[in-house]
């Protein structure tokens, strides 16, 4: 409880940081904003020539993007430093400071640089979520809004344990760039029915880069369709898994980089 | 008991020697050359509490790596560190509650943030007790007269006043133990007494342990009751501040300009205790120990062989004492790498 009040006192510092840089954060929000409802057009225009798309309706496949733009939002607040983690705290040397304070090291990472305005993205990704599930006709009863909640959560920190993972790479091999680039180009695939995919990206998605669990799974069961929906039940069991798996390599590269460093 | 134990400590770093040329790159994709580095070989001293430890060495000498593995950044390749009764790296969060580290070159607060921003958060993030946080803070404001820039941010202040608020910071949760790897580095004269001065305050008040790494010997001598040399991954000298200053008083030069040119073997034979020097034909350095011949003997005897124009004794400093130890050392150190296979 004590280590979360710090986290918490640290997070509002670096939120005040980040609201000084005005003109940065508008740029940001105007972006974030941009982009979001840029994506949404794309499935909208999408669905101008066609009714269904690999059996998926229009309203259903806005479902997945939702989702996945909810869960995304929320782990583009903390991505930055994930990605830069390499080249900010490896090659430039701040990994000693964060080395000689008190607290942990992953936190510190996560509370030290992140940002706001990209939380347009979940809101976008709501306002669709709720728009297609009032046109499919699924209720807005509790249950609908805790299996939502669950889901955006557990998709968002899937996304900061797989980045994670790849951070800690960094621990290993000296590179600015890092292995994160290729991985982050798969989160698109995440926004749409994997029936429209060949074998071997649906494997991927389901089994590698578990992006699938993050918005498809769940979105099955909540339509209620298919023979996947069971899949979705899945969904906090994967979260979980990576999250011990993140875990696991972030320690075993905090303990090369200790016994390295230069 | 010691404050610090350090028994044959060790670092080696693996390091990745790359090859020249668009081939050599290539090759080294699938081959790899390394070579390992010995940063650190076989250090051992222990500290006392209150001690203030001048730690010197030349570039590359190993004094960062023995301060990195100190404070627990690094993990020892071998040998043993028990410092306040823990192993810095092994139960790192606890030491480092206890211990305040400074490093000259790059700054511990938070670029973005106002100083007393950082200087709150630090409070939190070390659970200082409020009200003894307060009454520090206080202090350290007055000691370091940190008001004038407490409301900027940390980017925006001078090295000076960066320097000051890093020192602040450092301090804040009361260390037992205070390490700084130059901490007076880049600074203007003003700087380097106010943060010398601080330094000594802190020790004299609070028995702070003090070690801290300087290339300013004034740091040392204003500083320092303890100095311990490293070069070459090796302590080379250890001892205190005075045992320094007697071996600087007793070495003395003498330099001497001449009217007429001076034939230096006969010099040599006349005076054997003296080691001579020949700048250029009109100018002698003369190095002798004051035991062998005291200083007025020496120059009654040259003023009588030579056509002397003038003698100057210059004031003996250990910064001599200290380049001959490094000279020293530094034949040592060559033989040692040298003796560095290379490992692949």
């Amino acid at each position: 409880m004590r280590a979360l009040k710090i986290y918490a006192a640290l997070f509002a510092q670096m939120l005040k940081v980040r609201l000084a840089y005005r003109g940065d954060f508008l740029a940001d929000l105007f972006a974030t904003a941009l982009g979001g409802l840029s994506s949404l057009f794309f499935v909208l225009l999408f669905f101008v020539p066609v009714d269904s798309l690999a059996g998926w309706k229009r309203d259903e496949v806005l479902l997945i993007a939702g989702l996945s733009s909810m869960s995304y939002g929320l782990f583009a607040t903390v991505s930055w430093n994930l990605f830069e983690f390499g080249d900010r705290y490896i090659i430039e040397g701040r990994f000693d400071r964060v080395l000689l304070r008190p607290i942990s090291t992953f936190a510190q990472i996560l509370c030290d640089q992140f940002r706001i305005p990209v939380l347009a993205e979940t809101v976008i990704g709501a306002g669709v979520v709720a728009t297609a599930m009032h046109r499919l006709g699924i209720g807005f009863g509790a249950l609908e809004w805790l299996f939502v909640a669950v889901t955006v959560a557990c998709g968002a920190l899937l996304y900061v344990f797989v980045f994670t993972i790849l951070a800690s790479v960094s621990f290993h091999f000296e590179d600015r760039v890092g292995v994160a680039p290729p991985v982050f180009n798969v989160i698109p695939f995440g926004r749409w029915p994997q029936e429209i995919f060949p074998w071997p990206i649906r494997t991927l998605l389901r089994w590698v880069i578990p992006f699938g669990f993050v918005a498809y799974y769940p979105s099955t069961a909540l339509l209620g369709r298919g023979s996947l929906k069971g899949m979705a039940a899945l969904s906090p069991l994967v979260t979980l898994a990576f999250g011990v798996l993140a875990a696991l390599c972030w320690r075993l590269g905090v303990r090369k980089y200790e016994s390295t460093g230069s | 008991m010691p404050a610090v134990i350090v028994e044959n400590l060790e670092k080696e770093f693996r390091r990745f020697r790359r090859r020249e040329g668009l081939a050599g790159a290539f090759k080294d994709l699938f081959q790899r050359d390394y070579e390992v580095l010995r940063a650190v070989d076989g250090v051992s001293f222990s500290i006392e509490r209150g001690e203030r430890i001048g730690y010197i060495g030349p570039n590359g000498a190993g004094k960062s790596t023995t301060i990195k593995m100190l404070t627990g950044i690094l993990t020892p390749s071998g040998g043993r560190i028990e410092s306040l009764g823990l192993s810095p790296h092994k139960q790192r969060k606890q030491y480092v509650r206890r211990i305040g580290v400074v490093f000259g070159q790059r700054t511990q607060l938070w670029w973005d943030l106002a100083v007393v921003e950082s200087f709150k958060l630090l409070l939190q993030i070390y659970e200082v007790e409020k009200r003894a946080g307060e009454a520090r803070l206080a202090k350290l404001r007055e000691l370091l007269a940190l008001d004038e820039f407490l409301h900027i941010p940390v980017r925006k202040l001078s090295l000076g006043q960066r320097m000051r608020a890093d020192l602040a910071a450092s301090l804040l949760h009361g260390p037992e133990l205070l390490f700084l790897d130059e901490p007076t580095i880049g600074l203007d004269l003003v700087a380097k007494d106010a943060i010398r001065a601080l330094l000594k305050r802190v020790n004299d008040e609070f028995g702070t342990t003090i070690l801290l790494t300087t290339h300013d010997l004034r740091d040392i001598e204003a500083l320092a009751e303890r100095v311990m040399v490293i070069d070459g991954g090796k302590i080379v000298w250890d001892g205190r501040l005075e045992a320094l200053r007697d071996e600087a008083g007793e070495e003395a030069t003498a330099e001497i300009e001449l009217l007429e040119p001076a034939a230096l073997p006969e010099l040599q034979r006349l005076l054997p205790q003296v080691r001579f020097e020949q700048e250029n034909p009109l100018h002698l350095r003369a190095r002798f120990s004051k035991r062998a011949i005291p200083a007025a003997e020496l120059l009654s005897r040259l003023v009588g062989a030579l056509q002397v124009a003038d003698i100057a004794l210059p004031e003996p400093s250990i910064e001599e004492v200290i380049r001959r130890i490094y000279e020293k050392a530094g034949k040592s150190a060559m033989v040692a790498a040298q003796k560095q296979g290379v490992a692949r």
